[in-house]
Protein backbone atom coordinates (compact mmCIF):
# COMPACT_ATOMS: atom_id res chain seq x y z
CA UNK A 1 0.00 0.00 0.00
CA UNK A 2 1.12 3.76 -0.87
CA UNK A 3 1.60 6.16 1.99
CA UNK A 4 0.10 8.92 -0.10
CA UNK A 5 1.29 11.01 2.32
CA UNK A 6 -1.43 10.46 4.73
CA UNK A 7 -0.99 11.15 8.74
CA UNK A 8 -1.29 7.55 10.80
CA UNK A 9 -5.19 7.81 11.36
CA UNK A 10 -5.89 8.04 7.86
CA UNK A 11 -3.36 5.18 7.00
CA UNK A 12 -5.20 2.75 9.61
CA UNK A 13 -8.58 3.46 7.87
CA UNK A 14 -6.46 2.82 4.65
CA UNK A 15 -5.40 -0.74 5.83
CA UNK A 16 -8.87 -1.17 7.09
CA UNK A 17 -10.43 -0.53 3.43
CA UNK A 18 -7.64 -3.22 1.77
CA UNK A 19 -8.16 -6.11 4.41
CA UNK A 20 -12.46 -5.04 3.74
CA UNK A 21 -12.29 -5.37 0.10
CA UNK A 22 -12.92 -8.79 -0.25
CA UNK A 23 -16.53 -8.42 1.73
CA UNK A 24 -17.03 -4.78 -0.22
CA UNK A 25 -16.82 -6.77 -3.22
CA UNK A 26 -19.74 -9.18 -2.02
CA UNK A 27 -21.72 -6.26 -0.81
CA UNK A 28 -21.29 -5.27 -4.36
CA UNK A 29 -22.39 -8.22 -6.08
CA UNK A 30 -25.83 -8.52 -3.21
CA UNK A 31 -26.59 -4.83 -3.91
CA UNK A 32 -26.47 -4.35 -7.93
CA UNK A 33 -28.18 -8.05 -7.87
CA UNK A 34 -30.89 -7.18 -5.41
CA UNK A 35 -31.42 -3.68 -7.78
CA UNK A 36 -31.24 -5.26 -10.82
CA UNK A 37 -33.92 -7.84 -9.39
CA UNK A 38 -36.02 -5.14 -8.16
CA UNK A 39 -36.18 -3.08 -11.27
CA UNK A 40 -37.40 -6.10 -13.44
CA UNK A 41 -39.53 -7.43 -11.10
CA UNK A 42 -41.48 -4.26 -10.92
CA UNK A 43 -41.57 -3.68 -15.09
CA UNK A 44 -39.31 -0.57 -14.34
CA UNK A 45 -37.36 0.48 -17.56
CA UNK A 46 -34.20 2.27 -16.70
CA UNK A 47 -31.43 3.22 -18.50
CA UNK A 48 -28.57 2.21 -16.33
CA UNK A 49 -27.62 -0.28 -13.14
CA UNK A 50 -23.56 0.32 -11.99
CA UNK A 51 -21.58 0.08 -9.14
CA UNK A 52 -18.24 0.47 -8.65
CA UNK A 53 -15.74 0.32 -5.19
CA UNK A 54 -14.22 3.38 -4.42
CA UNK A 55 -10.48 2.77 -5.73
CA UNK A 56 -7.27 2.93 -3.08
CA UNK A 57 -6.78 6.81 -5.09
CA UNK A 58 -10.31 8.13 -4.76
CA UNK A 59 -10.49 7.27 -1.05
CA UNK A 60 -6.57 8.52 -0.04
CA UNK A 61 -7.45 11.52 -1.79
CA UNK A 62 -10.61 12.41 -0.01
CA UNK A 63 -8.84 11.17 3.40
CA UNK A 64 -6.38 14.06 2.45
CA UNK A 65 -9.02 16.38 2.04
CA UNK A 66 -11.29 15.75 5.02
CA UNK A 67 -9.59 12.76 6.77
CA UNK A 68 -10.02 14.06 10.37
CA UNK A 69 -14.07 13.93 9.72
CA UNK A 70 -13.99 9.54 9.81
CA UNK A 71 -12.85 7.59 12.72
CA UNK A 72 -13.65 4.22 11.13
CA UNK A 73 -13.88 2.96 7.23
CA UNK A 74 -17.39 2.58 8.66
CA UNK A 75 -17.66 6.25 9.06
CA UNK A 76 -17.30 6.93 5.30
CA UNK A 77 -20.71 5.81 3.18
CA UNK A 78 -19.61 5.71 -0.26
CA UNK A 79 -16.78 3.23 -0.03
CA UNK A 80 -19.16 1.17 -2.10
CA UNK A 81 -21.72 3.24 -4.64
CA UNK A 82 -24.73 1.88 -6.84
CA UNK A 83 -26.25 3.90 -8.90
CA UNK A 84 -29.82 3.95 -10.48
CA UNK A 85 -30.46 5.70 -13.76
CA UNK A 86 -33.90 5.73 -14.76
CA UNK A 87 -35.07 7.56 -18.72
CA UNK A 88 -37.93 9.55 -16.46
CA UNK A 89 -38.10 11.94 -12.90
CA UNK A 90 -41.26 9.71 -11.61
CA UNK A 91 -39.49 6.76 -11.83
CA UNK A 92 -36.82 8.20 -9.51
CA UNK A 93 -39.36 8.02 -6.87
CA UNK A 94 -40.08 4.28 -7.74
CA UNK A 95 -37.16 3.50 -7.76
CA UNK A 96 -36.56 5.09 -4.54
CA UNK A 97 -39.38 3.49 -2.62
CA UNK A 98 -38.38 -0.23 -3.62
CA UNK A 99 -34.88 0.59 -2.56
CA UNK A 100 -36.91 2.00 0.75
CA UNK A 101 -38.45 -1.44 1.36
CA UNK A 102 -35.64 -3.93 -0.12
CA UNK A 103 -32.83 -1.73 1.91
CA UNK A 104 -32.30 -0.56 5.33
CA UNK A 105 -31.73 3.01 4.74
CA UNK A 106 -30.12 5.15 6.71
CA UNK A 107 -32.29 8.28 6.67
CA UNK A 108 -29.99 10.56 9.17
CA UNK A 109 -27.61 10.57 6.37
CA UNK A 110 -29.54 10.32 3.23
CA UNK A 111 -30.18 13.60 1.00
CA UNK A 112 -32.74 14.23 -1.23
CA UNK A 113 -30.87 16.81 -3.49
CA UNK A 114 -33.89 17.27 -5.75
CA UNK A 115 -35.55 19.44 -2.54
CA UNK A 116 -32.29 21.03 -1.03
CA UNK A 117 -31.51 23.48 -4.54
CA UNK A 118 -31.41 27.12 -4.30
CA UNK A 119 -34.37 29.11 -5.53
CA UNK A 120 -31.75 30.88 -7.98
CA UNK A 121 -30.00 28.29 -8.87
CA UNK A 122 -30.26 24.31 -10.86
CA UNK A 123 -28.18 22.11 -11.60
CA UNK A 124 -26.95 19.12 -9.47
CA UNK A 125 -29.81 17.18 -8.56
CA UNK A 126 -30.43 13.88 -7.09
CA UNK A 127 -31.61 11.50 -4.42
CA UNK A 128 -28.85 9.49 -2.44
CA UNK A 129 -29.77 7.00 0.44
CA UNK A 130 -27.15 5.53 2.29
CA UNK A 131 -28.05 2.12 3.08
CA UNK A 132 -27.16 -1.30 4.76
CA UNK A 133 -28.22 -5.03 3.41
CA UNK A 134 -30.68 -6.17 5.55
CA UNK A 135 -30.45 -9.92 7.41
CA UNK A 136 -33.49 -10.93 5.39
CA UNK A 137 -31.67 -10.41 2.59
CA UNK A 138 -27.90 -11.94 3.21
CA UNK A 139 -25.99 -12.52 6.18
CA UNK A 140 -22.92 -14.87 7.02
CA UNK A 141 -21.93 -15.25 10.26
CA UNK A 142 -18.40 -15.34 9.67
CA UNK A 143 -19.01 -11.93 7.89
CA UNK A 144 -21.66 -10.06 10.16
CA UNK A 145 -19.60 -6.94 8.76
CA UNK A 146 -21.47 -6.95 5.58
CA UNK A 147 -24.82 -5.82 7.25
CA UNK A 148 -23.01 -3.21 8.85
CA UNK A 149 -21.41 -1.70 6.40
CA UNK A 150 -23.29 1.10 4.47
CA UNK A 151 -23.20 1.74 0.98
CA UNK A 152 -24.62 4.83 -0.86
CA UNK A 153 -26.95 4.44 -3.63
CA UNK A 154 -27.71 6.99 -6.69
CA UNK A 155 -31.01 7.91 -8.19
CA UNK A 156 -31.41 9.89 -11.19
CA UNK A 157 -32.27 10.61 -14.28
CA UNK A 158 -30.24 9.85 -17.55
CA UNK A 159 -30.51 13.85 -17.81
CA UNK A 160 -29.12 14.42 -14.41
CA UNK A 161 -26.70 11.76 -14.92
CA UNK A 162 -25.24 13.91 -18.32
CA UNK A 163 -25.69 17.19 -15.65
CA UNK A 164 -23.65 14.89 -12.98
CA UNK A 165 -20.47 13.63 -15.16
CA UNK A 166 -20.53 16.92 -16.96
CA UNK A 167 -20.48 19.22 -14.56
CA UNK A 168 -17.45 16.43 -12.74
CA UNK A 169 -15.64 17.48 -16.17
CA UNK A 170 -15.60 20.70 -15.62
CA UNK A 171 -13.87 20.57 -12.39
CA UNK A 172 -16.31 22.32 -10.58
CA UNK A 173 -16.14 20.82 -7.85
CA UNK A 174 -12.42 19.86 -7.83
CA UNK A 175 -12.08 23.24 -5.88
CA UNK A 176 -10.26 25.13 -8.72
CA UNK A 177 -11.90 28.53 -9.06
CA UNK A 178 -14.18 28.37 -11.77
CA UNK A 179 -14.75 31.74 -14.16
CA UNK A 180 -17.78 33.38 -13.07
CA UNK A 181 -19.05 33.24 -17.01
CA UNK A 182 -18.14 28.82 -17.43
CA UNK A 183 -20.28 28.81 -13.67
CA UNK A 184 -23.59 31.05 -15.65
CA UNK A 185 -23.41 28.60 -18.56
CA UNK A 186 -23.09 25.43 -16.84
CA UNK A 187 -26.23 26.81 -14.96
CA UNK A 188 -28.17 27.74 -17.72
CA UNK A 189 -27.60 24.57 -19.47
CA UNK A 190 -28.73 22.96 -15.71
CA UNK A 191 -32.19 24.74 -15.72
CA UNK A 192 -32.37 23.34 -19.62
CA UNK A 193 -32.08 19.88 -18.61
CA UNK A 194 -34.28 20.47 -15.64
CA UNK A 195 -37.04 21.97 -18.12
CA UNK A 196 -36.39 19.09 -20.41
CA UNK A 197 -36.54 16.28 -17.87
CA UNK A 198 -40.02 17.85 -16.82
CA UNK A 199 -41.19 17.88 -20.28
CA UNK A 200 -40.26 14.14 -20.97
CA UNK A 201 -42.04 13.49 -17.72
CA UNK A 202 -44.98 15.47 -19.12
CA UNK A 203 -45.35 14.05 -22.64
CA UNK A 204 -45.28 10.41 -21.27
CA UNK A 205 -47.68 11.20 -19.06
CA UNK A 206 -49.80 12.67 -21.78
CA UNK A 207 -49.48 9.65 -23.83
CA UNK A 208 -50.65 6.96 -21.52
CA UNK A 209 -53.63 9.29 -20.88
CA UNK A 210 -54.36 9.22 -24.65
CA UNK A 211 -53.56 5.84 -24.96
CA UNK A 212 -56.33 4.63 -22.13
CA UNK A 213 -58.63 7.41 -23.72
CA UNK A 214 -58.24 5.60 -27.34
CA UNK A 215 -58.72 2.21 -25.74
CA UNK A 216 -61.80 2.81 -23.99
CA UNK A 217 -63.35 4.11 -27.35
CA UNK A 218 -62.29 1.39 -28.98
CA UNK A 219 -63.62 -1.38 -26.09
CA UNK A 220 -67.18 1.15 -26.15
CA UNK A 221 -67.14 0.72 -30.04
CA UNK A 222 -67.24 4.66 -30.78
CA UNK A 223 -64.88 3.82 -33.85
CA UNK A 224 -66.13 7.01 -36.08
CA UNK A 225 -64.05 9.01 -33.11
CA UNK A 226 -61.21 7.10 -32.97
CA UNK A 227 -58.77 8.59 -35.27
CA UNK A 228 -56.59 6.07 -37.38
CA UNK A 229 -53.00 6.36 -36.35
CA UNK A 230 -50.45 2.81 -35.49
CA UNK A 231 -51.93 2.77 -31.53
CA UNK A 232 -55.45 2.88 -32.60
CA UNK A 233 -55.02 0.13 -35.03
CA UNK A 234 -53.44 -1.77 -33.16
CA UNK A 235 -56.09 -1.39 -30.07
CA UNK A 236 -58.37 -1.98 -32.55
CA UNK A 237 -56.49 -5.67 -33.78
CA UNK A 238 -57.11 -6.46 -30.50
CA UNK A 239 -60.75 -6.77 -30.78
CA UNK A 240 -60.00 -8.84 -33.28
CA UNK A 241 -62.43 -6.95 -36.09
CA UNK A 242 -62.00 -9.39 -39.36
CA UNK A 243 -62.60 -12.46 -37.37
CA UNK A 244 -65.92 -13.17 -38.33
CA UNK A 245 -65.22 -12.84 -42.61
CA UNK A 246 -62.05 -14.74 -41.65
CA UNK A 247 -64.42 -17.98 -40.78
CA UNK A 248 -66.17 -16.91 -42.95
CA UNK A 249 -64.02 -17.41 -45.52
CA UNK A 250 -62.59 -20.25 -43.78
CA UNK A 251 -65.87 -22.44 -43.76
CA UNK A 252 -65.81 -21.63 -47.65
CA UNK A 253 -62.98 -25.65 -47.78
CA UNK A 254 -63.35 -25.89 -43.75
CA UNK A 255 -59.32 -24.28 -44.08
CA UNK A 256 -57.14 -24.05 -40.89
CA UNK A 257 -56.64 -20.53 -39.52
CA UNK A 258 -52.76 -19.49 -39.85
CA UNK A 259 -52.71 -15.96 -37.84
CA UNK A 260 -50.31 -13.98 -39.42
CA UNK A 261 -49.61 -10.26 -38.59
CA UNK A 262 -52.65 -7.80 -39.95
CA UNK A 263 -50.07 -4.54 -38.58
CA UNK A 264 -48.75 -4.23 -42.22
CA UNK A 265 -52.82 -3.24 -43.83
CA UNK A 266 -52.01 -0.27 -41.39
CA UNK A 267 -49.90 1.26 -44.17
CA UNK A 268 -52.63 0.43 -46.64
CA UNK A 269 -55.54 1.95 -44.34
CA UNK A 270 -53.55 4.91 -44.68
CA UNK A 271 -52.56 4.85 -48.16
CA UNK A 272 -56.11 4.42 -48.95
CA UNK A 273 -57.13 8.14 -47.39
CA UNK A 274 -58.45 6.35 -44.16
CA UNK A 275 -58.92 8.56 -41.20
CA UNK A 276 -60.79 6.76 -38.34
CA UNK A 277 -61.70 3.00 -37.49
CA UNK A 278 -65.33 4.14 -38.42
CA UNK A 279 -64.05 4.34 -42.24
CA UNK A 280 -62.66 0.09 -41.79
CA UNK A 281 -66.02 -0.66 -39.95
CA UNK A 282 -67.83 1.17 -42.55
CA UNK A 283 -65.58 -1.37 -45.40
CA UNK A 284 -66.34 -4.11 -43.48
CA UNK A 285 -70.42 -3.50 -43.61
CA UNK A 286 -70.06 -2.20 -47.39
CA UNK A 287 -67.81 -5.01 -49.04
CA UNK A 288 -67.72 -8.10 -46.31
CA UNK A 289 -70.10 -9.82 -48.63
CA UNK A 290 -68.20 -8.93 -52.07
CA UNK A 291 -64.66 -10.00 -50.19
CA UNK A 292 -66.23 -13.30 -49.54
CA UNK A 293 -67.72 -13.80 -52.74
CA UNK A 294 -64.38 -13.11 -54.19
CA UNK A 295 -62.59 -15.94 -51.69
CA UNK A 296 -65.38 -18.07 -52.90
CA UNK A 297 -64.12 -17.87 -56.15
CA UNK A 298 -60.98 -17.93 -55.50
CA UNK A 299 -60.49 -21.05 -53.21
CA UNK A 300 -64.12 -22.43 -53.39
CA UNK A 301 -63.04 -24.68 -56.87
CA UNK A 302 -59.94 -26.14 -54.54
CA UNK A 303 -59.14 -28.52 -52.21
CA UNK A 304 -56.99 -26.07 -50.12
CA UNK A 305 -57.74 -26.47 -46.58
CA UNK A 306 -55.28 -23.78 -44.94
CA UNK A 307 -55.24 -20.04 -45.36
CA UNK A 308 -53.98 -17.30 -43.86
CA UNK A 309 -56.04 -14.98 -41.69
CA UNK A 310 -55.06 -11.66 -43.33
CA UNK A 311 -56.92 -13.26 -46.79
CA UNK A 312 -59.78 -11.53 -44.97
CA UNK A 313 -58.05 -7.99 -44.85
CA UNK A 314 -56.33 -8.46 -48.37
CA UNK A 315 -59.56 -9.40 -50.48
CA UNK A 316 -61.33 -6.34 -48.35
CA UNK A 317 -58.84 -4.10 -49.71
CA UNK A 318 -58.96 -5.29 -53.18
CA UNK A 319 -62.51 -5.07 -53.31
CA UNK A 320 -62.67 -1.89 -52.02
CA UNK A 321 -60.03 -0.62 -54.22
CA UNK A 322 -61.80 -2.01 -57.28
CA UNK A 323 -65.36 -0.71 -56.09
CA UNK A 324 -63.46 2.86 -55.82
CA UNK A 325 -62.22 2.99 -59.58
CA UNK A 326 -58.15 2.12 -58.48
CA UNK A 327 -58.26 -1.07 -60.94
CA UNK A 328 -55.76 -2.80 -61.95
CA UNK A 329 -53.21 -0.28 -61.09
CA UNK A 330 -54.80 -0.07 -57.53
CA UNK A 331 -54.59 -3.64 -57.00
CA UNK A 332 -50.80 -3.40 -57.68
CA UNK A 333 -50.11 -0.77 -55.33
CA UNK A 334 -51.69 -3.14 -52.44
CA UNK A 335 -49.80 -6.19 -53.31
CA UNK A 336 -46.75 -4.32 -53.86
CA UNK A 337 -47.20 -2.98 -49.95
CA UNK A 338 -47.40 -6.43 -48.76
CA UNK A 339 -44.14 -7.49 -50.52
CA UNK A 340 -43.05 -9.85 -53.21
CA UNK A 341 -41.38 -8.91 -56.48
CA UNK A 342 -43.33 -5.93 -59.25
CA UNK A 343 -43.62 -8.31 -61.44
CA UNK A 344 -45.27 -11.24 -59.65
CA UNK A 345 -47.91 -8.35 -58.17
CA UNK A 346 -48.76 -7.41 -61.35
CA UNK A 347 -49.85 -10.97 -62.41
CA UNK A 348 -51.34 -11.61 -59.10
CA UNK A 349 -53.35 -7.96 -59.73
CA UNK A 350 -54.35 -9.65 -62.91
CA UNK A 351 -56.04 -12.25 -61.92
CA UNK A 352 -57.57 -10.69 -59.15
CA UNK A 353 -59.21 -8.32 -61.55
CA UNK A 354 -59.95 -11.08 -63.98
CA UNK A 355 -61.94 -12.86 -60.52
CA UNK A 356 -63.54 -9.93 -59.60
CA UNK A 357 -65.12 -9.37 -63.31
CA UNK A 358 -66.08 -12.36 -63.32
CA UNK A 359 -68.51 -12.43 -60.90
CA UNK A 360 -69.46 -9.01 -61.63
CA UNK A 361 -67.55 -6.75 -58.20
CA UNK A 362 -66.21 -4.78 -61.08
CA UNK B 1 -41.28 -35.29 -56.07
CA UNK B 2 -37.39 -34.72 -55.61
CA UNK B 3 -35.87 -32.54 -53.37
CA UNK B 4 -32.14 -31.71 -53.69
CA UNK B 5 -30.40 -29.87 -50.99
CA UNK B 6 -26.77 -28.55 -51.05
CA UNK B 7 -25.06 -26.79 -47.97
CA UNK B 8 -22.66 -24.01 -48.89
CA UNK B 9 -21.23 -21.94 -46.02
CA UNK B 10 -24.52 -20.64 -43.98
CA UNK B 11 -26.70 -21.59 -46.76
CA UNK B 12 -28.68 -24.36 -48.04
CA UNK B 13 -29.36 -24.39 -51.52
CA UNK B 14 -32.94 -26.20 -52.19
CA UNK B 15 -34.30 -27.58 -55.54
CA UNK B 16 -37.33 -28.56 -55.81
CA UNK B 17 -39.04 -31.00 -58.69
CA UNK B 18 -42.35 -31.95 -59.23
CA UNK B 19 -45.63 -32.25 -57.57
CA UNK B 20 -45.67 -31.85 -53.30
CA UNK B 21 -49.96 -32.99 -53.11
CA UNK B 22 -50.79 -35.84 -50.58
CA UNK B 23 -49.45 -38.68 -51.29
CA UNK B 24 -45.78 -37.49 -51.21
CA UNK B 25 -46.04 -34.32 -48.67
CA UNK B 26 -44.71 -37.09 -45.77
CA UNK B 27 -41.64 -37.88 -47.88
CA UNK B 28 -41.17 -34.09 -48.33
CA UNK B 29 -41.55 -33.22 -44.50
CA UNK B 30 -38.62 -35.70 -44.17
CA UNK B 31 -36.47 -34.85 -47.09
CA UNK B 32 -36.51 -31.19 -45.66
CA UNK B 33 -35.89 -31.67 -41.76
CA UNK B 34 -32.26 -30.95 -42.43
CA UNK B 35 -33.13 -27.70 -43.14
CA UNK B 36 -34.83 -27.59 -39.72
CA UNK B 37 -31.75 -28.34 -37.58
CA UNK B 38 -30.23 -25.98 -35.05
CA UNK B 39 -27.16 -25.48 -36.90
CA UNK B 40 -28.87 -25.23 -40.41
CA UNK B 41 -28.68 -21.87 -41.95
CA UNK B 42 -30.22 -19.96 -44.50
CA UNK B 43 -33.15 -21.57 -46.96
CA UNK B 44 -32.95 -20.56 -50.59
CA UNK B 45 -35.68 -22.62 -52.47
CA UNK B 46 -35.51 -22.96 -56.22
CA UNK B 47 -38.94 -23.64 -57.43
CA UNK B 48 -38.63 -23.69 -61.17
CA UNK B 49 -39.10 -27.20 -61.32
CA UNK B 50 -42.14 -27.48 -58.95
CA UNK B 51 -45.49 -27.74 -61.03
CA UNK B 52 -47.93 -27.74 -57.66
CA UNK B 53 -48.66 -28.01 -53.95
CA UNK B 54 -51.08 -28.82 -52.13
CA UNK B 55 -52.50 -28.24 -48.66
CA UNK B 56 -50.14 -30.49 -46.74
CA UNK B 57 -47.22 -28.73 -48.87
CA UNK B 58 -47.76 -25.52 -47.77
CA UNK B 59 -47.88 -26.79 -44.25
CA UNK B 60 -44.14 -27.97 -44.74
CA UNK B 61 -43.35 -24.58 -46.18
CA UNK B 62 -44.92 -23.33 -42.89
CA UNK B 63 -43.17 -25.50 -40.67
CA UNK B 64 -39.81 -24.85 -42.31
CA UNK B 65 -40.48 -21.62 -41.90
CA UNK B 66 -41.07 -20.77 -38.59
CA UNK B 67 -38.13 -23.20 -37.87
CA UNK B 68 -35.96 -20.90 -40.07
CA UNK B 69 -37.44 -17.63 -37.99
CA UNK B 70 -36.57 -19.26 -34.72
CA UNK B 71 -33.57 -19.63 -35.87
CA UNK B 72 -33.27 -15.73 -37.14
CA UNK B 73 -32.25 -17.09 -40.31
CA UNK B 74 -33.87 -16.57 -43.33
CA UNK B 75 -36.05 -18.17 -45.87
CA UNK B 76 -36.88 -17.21 -49.18
CA UNK B 77 -38.89 -19.10 -52.56
CA UNK B 78 -37.57 -18.24 -55.99
CA UNK B 79 -38.60 -18.87 -59.57
CA UNK B 80 -41.97 -19.98 -58.46
CA UNK B 81 -44.78 -21.21 -61.80
CA UNK B 82 -47.55 -18.97 -61.92
CA UNK B 83 -49.98 -21.42 -60.93
CA UNK B 84 -48.04 -22.31 -57.94
CA UNK B 85 -47.96 -18.89 -57.31
CA UNK B 86 -51.28 -18.41 -57.36
CA UNK B 87 -51.64 -20.94 -54.79
CA UNK B 88 -49.54 -19.51 -52.12
CA UNK B 89 -51.41 -16.23 -53.41
CA UNK B 90 -55.07 -17.15 -52.55
CA UNK B 91 -54.61 -18.86 -49.44
CA UNK B 92 -52.32 -15.55 -47.99
CA UNK B 93 -49.44 -18.15 -47.95
CA UNK B 94 -47.32 -15.56 -49.82
CA UNK B 95 -47.95 -12.67 -47.30
CA UNK B 96 -46.46 -15.33 -44.75
CA UNK B 97 -43.34 -16.55 -46.67
CA UNK B 98 -40.77 -14.48 -48.88
CA UNK B 99 -41.12 -15.51 -52.73
CA UNK B 100 -39.14 -13.53 -54.95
Amino acid sequence: MQAYGLDLHCQMIMEEYNAMLPQMRKMQEIVEQQLHHIVDENHLYVNAIESRIKSEESLAGKLLLKGAKYMFLSDITDILGARVITFYTDEVDKVAALVEKHFEVDWDNSVDKRKIYQLNSFGYMSLHYICRIPRSLYYDEQHPEINEMRFEVQMRTALQHVWAVMNHDTGYKSGVEVPYEHLRNLTRLAGMLELADEQFSRIRREITDYRRRVQGLVSSGNFDEVPLNGDTYRSYLSLHPFQQLVEKIAAINQAEIINDNLMPYYDVFVALDFKSLGDIERMKTDYGDAAYQLSVHQIGSTDLDIMAASVAVLNLCAVYILKMGGGVKGLERLYNAMGGTPEANAMRAQNTFSNAQRINLV
Amino acid sequence: MEVTITKTDDKNMVVLNGRIDTTNADQFMADVQPLMQPDAGDVEIDCSEMSYTSSQGLRVFLMLQKSVMARQKKMVLKNMKPQVKEVFDITGFSNIITIQ
